[in-house]
């Protein structure tokens, strides 16, 4: 700006100086105190409440590890180390912590802050203080928290588990830091991308150290004089990001804040699809597609399955989603220390749970905005079947690397690839069910639980998909509890497929109760 | 008479969205006291040119500076003489339709902000609903809000997005009203309107924002603005 101008041309010639930043937050802060119902007693309670829920959360993870069996099965141990898998676990992890903070800014501010608050002339730096400390706080809680449970349970030395929890957050900490700070040179989405490519040599050294069989000369250990050098530079980078928040141009700051507030609103819709649009879609680069002449498409059901098919393949999220959880199962086998019947059937059911959903985001944005298939002359059941044809396929073939692994394991590898083939339709309709959920309903009734109360609506919502996973893959997990794909399992597993896929495309809205009161009432 | 130096001039300005231009390059140079406004049909570029000119988005090519500097929103000093009304509808939510108001003013430093913020609630007619939550407003009456919050702040330079959007008719001549006065007092003014009658009362000249930018007259844009002539 010109030495030579000074004062604004227009305006109230009567001018104080600027305020501080800190009055302006206090100002916003202490009216909405005001109006807000909560005291500080509330504050308190809810407190109190959060820490309960995490220590009961704690405590039941803790005992659930522990009482895992640890069975070496007929085929024997391929002999992955669980030291040699936590430096790969580890890296992705390090990924996730920076690619989640170069999606939430790691700096920004909601929609209100940056209309009213960023066009202000005061110092930005101020304003941005709490913002800049919240993530990295978040992140240290976190992580202390995930590394002091999992290092207690496997290791089994409470101060150990100290010694690695503090650690850990530590360097959460730091890394998120560290986010905030390139920021403020070269902007959020450089960081984004630099921890999905952590993420993704995680990924890649975690195949390479099962391929080499490799085993490290100790466990992974956070030796105190490691945190004390971590503080140093946590103290380091915090003086660093304070300097050069006013650096920050407000549009990067405006896009982090609302992706958070995205996330947020899906975090507490329980809309986990929700959750990863607003993560990605907002830092993806806009690109221009070449657009297909559909020669594939013959009519309304191939134009639905094509679309669907469309959706998956132009989404890399989804693309990496589905090759990670396929390795899951994978890595879970070849660690002796893991591998008991029970782990391995819950990494199947939880990688596979997490790769259907990304098979149905087609579904899922059709619930939302269901455009196309107004457009194409088919029923509601036709539509719904139609969204199977896709997940079906994709997760067949994610059943092949899953069972397959199960089958190299337990050294009979034909039966459980057929297995898993003839269970691929059952999370197909497993997705689509949770594709096409209502919004929670928060009116209905609360029922109270040693771990708080829990709003029925909720969780009615959070179980649609899962409820079928579980009814569907029932004949697969006994098949892995008990090391063999009996036939009678097999037989099993396609009755079970054949229900859920039935289930799963139903465009019934009301649950079998309230079918069958309404059928007892006569409606 | 000298010329007043220019408030802000933009050369060979290329904005776009990754990496492609929406409109062709634009170079004009507004002086105090002096008002242009963008006009070109939907999707032209106007705002994107604005929101250039505000430092929200970084431009492909070319230069754009105000009282002679870089544009570089992250200055309190340019911040302190740009007052932009976007059409973003964000306000806090505890906050009252008054308090967004006297927030801003004594953000700006702004001495008698009671007094301006009175004036400010009855001239857009929102003395009535000073104490309610804007979530409580009507659309049309938001939008006044903001114009308000653009106006109760000292300026050298206004940015304005369409702002008779959403707003009555009587509301549309007082807002022109309101920027001749602008002028007259020595601040410069850009707006994107697709209002024939704004522009004709309150411009100078005017940017028709297309495939070629191109500055041209006050009536050869009045004319621009008829159906199908873009």
């Amino acid at each position: 700006m010109s030495a030579t101008v000074l004062d604004p041309a227009v305006g109230p010639a009567d001018r104080t100086p600027i305020p501080a930043a800190r009055s302006i937050r206090g100002y916003t802060a202490a009216v909405a105190r005001q109006r807000a119902d909560a005291g500080m007693m509330t504050l308190l309670g809810d407190v109190y409440y959060s820490v309960i829920m995490v220590g009961i959360g704690v405590l039941i993870a803790l005992g659930a590890l522990q009482q895992l069996p640890v069975v070496d099965p007929p085929g024997g141990p391929v002999g992955l180390s669980l030291d040699a898998l936590a430096r790969p676990v580890l890296m992705v992890a390090a990924g996730a912590v920076v690619s989640l903070a170069g999606r939430l800014g790691p700096v920004g501010v909601g929609g209100a802050e940056a209309q009213w608050w960023l066009s202000l002339p005061v110092d930005r730096r101020g304003l941005l203080t709490p913002s800049a400390r919240r993530v990295p706080v978040v992140a240290a809680l976190a992580g202390a928290l995930v590394a002091g449970v999992l290092d207690a349970a496997l290791a089994g030395s409470a101060s150990r588990a100290l010694r690695v929890g503090i650690g850990v957050g530590l360097a959460a900490a730091l890394l998120v830091g560290s986010a905030a700070l390139v920021q403020s040179w070269r902007g959020s989405r450089v960081v984004a991308q630099g921890g999905d490519a952590l993420m993704v040599l995680g990924a890649v050294s975690a195949v390479a150290v099962l391929a080499l069989g490799w085993q490290p000369s100790g466990a992974v250990d956070v030796p105190w004089w490691v945190s004390g050098v971590l503080v140093v530079l946590l103290g380091a980078v915090g003086a660093l990001v304070t300097t050069r928040l006013d650096r920050i141009p407000a549009r990067s700051l405006r896009d982090s804040g609302a992706v958070a507030a995205q996330a947020t609103g899906a975090l507490v819709s329980f809309d986990s699809r929700e959750l990863g649009r607003a993560l990605t879609d907002r830092i993806a680069r806009q690109e221009r597609r070449r657009s297909r002449r559909m020669r594939t498409v013959r009519g309304p059901l191939s134009a639905l399955v094509t679309s669907d098919l469309l959706v998956l393949v132009r989404s890399p999220r989804h693309l990496v989603q589905l090759a990670a959880t396929a390795l899951v199962p994978v890595l879970v086998v070849s660690a002796p220390a893991l591998a008991g019947s029970v782990q391995v059937a819950l990494a199947v059911l939880f990688a596979g749970g997490v790769a259907m959903a990304a098979t149905t985001e087609g579904a899922r944005r059709a619930e939302l905005t269901p455009g196309l298939d107004r457009l194409l002359p088919l029923s509601a059941n036709g539509l719904r079947r139609a969204r199977l044809v896709v997940p079906a396929i994709v997760m067949t073939v994610w059943n092949l690397a899953a069972f397959g692994a199960v089958g190299v394991w337990y050294g009979s590898v034909p039966l459980w690839l057929a297995l898993g083939v003839l269970a691929g339709p059952a999370w197909a309709g497993a997705a689509l069910r949770s594709a096409f959920r209502p919004a929670p309903r928060w009116d209905l009734a609360v029922v109270a639980t040693p771990a708080g109360a829990v709003p029925m609506g909720a969780a009615a919502v959070i179980a649609r998909g899962p409820d079928a996973v579980v009814v569907g893959l029932l004949p697969a997990v006994i098949a892995i509890l008990v090391g063999a794909p009996l036939p009678v399992l097999l037989l099993a597993q396609v009755v079970t497929s054949a229900i859920v896929l039935a289930w799963g495309s139903s465009t019934e809205t009301r649950s079998l109760f309230e079918r069958l009161t309404d059928s007892e009432a006569g409606r | 008479m000298p010329r007043p130096a220019p408030v802000l001039s933009a050369n060979r300005l290329e904005v776009g969205w990754v990496g492609r231009p929406v409109c062709g390059p634009a170079t004009f140079t507004l002086r105090a006291g002096r008002a242009i406004a963008l006009v070109g049909p939907n999707g032209s570029g106007k705002s994107t040119l604005l929101r250039a000119v505000l430092g929200l988005l970084e431009p492909l090519g070319g230069t754009v500076k105000v009282l002679g500097s870089p544009v570089d929103e992250r200055t309190a000093t340019f911040r302190a003489h740009v007052s932009a009304v976007l059409d973003d509808d964000a306000w806090f939510p505890a906050l009252t339709v008054a308090e967004h108001l006297y927030l801003t003013a004594r953000g700006h430093g702004v001495a008698g902000a009671g007094d301006e913020v009175d004036e400010l609630l009855d001239e857009f007619g929102l003395t009535g609903h000073a104490e309610v939550l804007p979530n409580a407003l009507s659309s049309g009456q938001r939008r006044r809000l903001l114009l308000a919050a653009g106006l109760v702040r000292p300026r050298s330079l206004l940015v304005l997005d369409e702002p008779e959007q959403r707003l009555d008719s009587a509301m549309r001549r007082h807002v022109a009203d309101r920027l001749v006065a602008e002028k007259q007092a020595g601040g410069a003014v850009l707006i994107a309107t697709h209002d024939a009658e704004l522009l004709a009362s309150v411009a100078d000249s005017a940017v028709i924002v297309g495939d070629e930018t191109r500055v041209v007259r006050v009536d050869e844009a009045v004319d621009a603005l008829r159906p199908g002539a873009l």
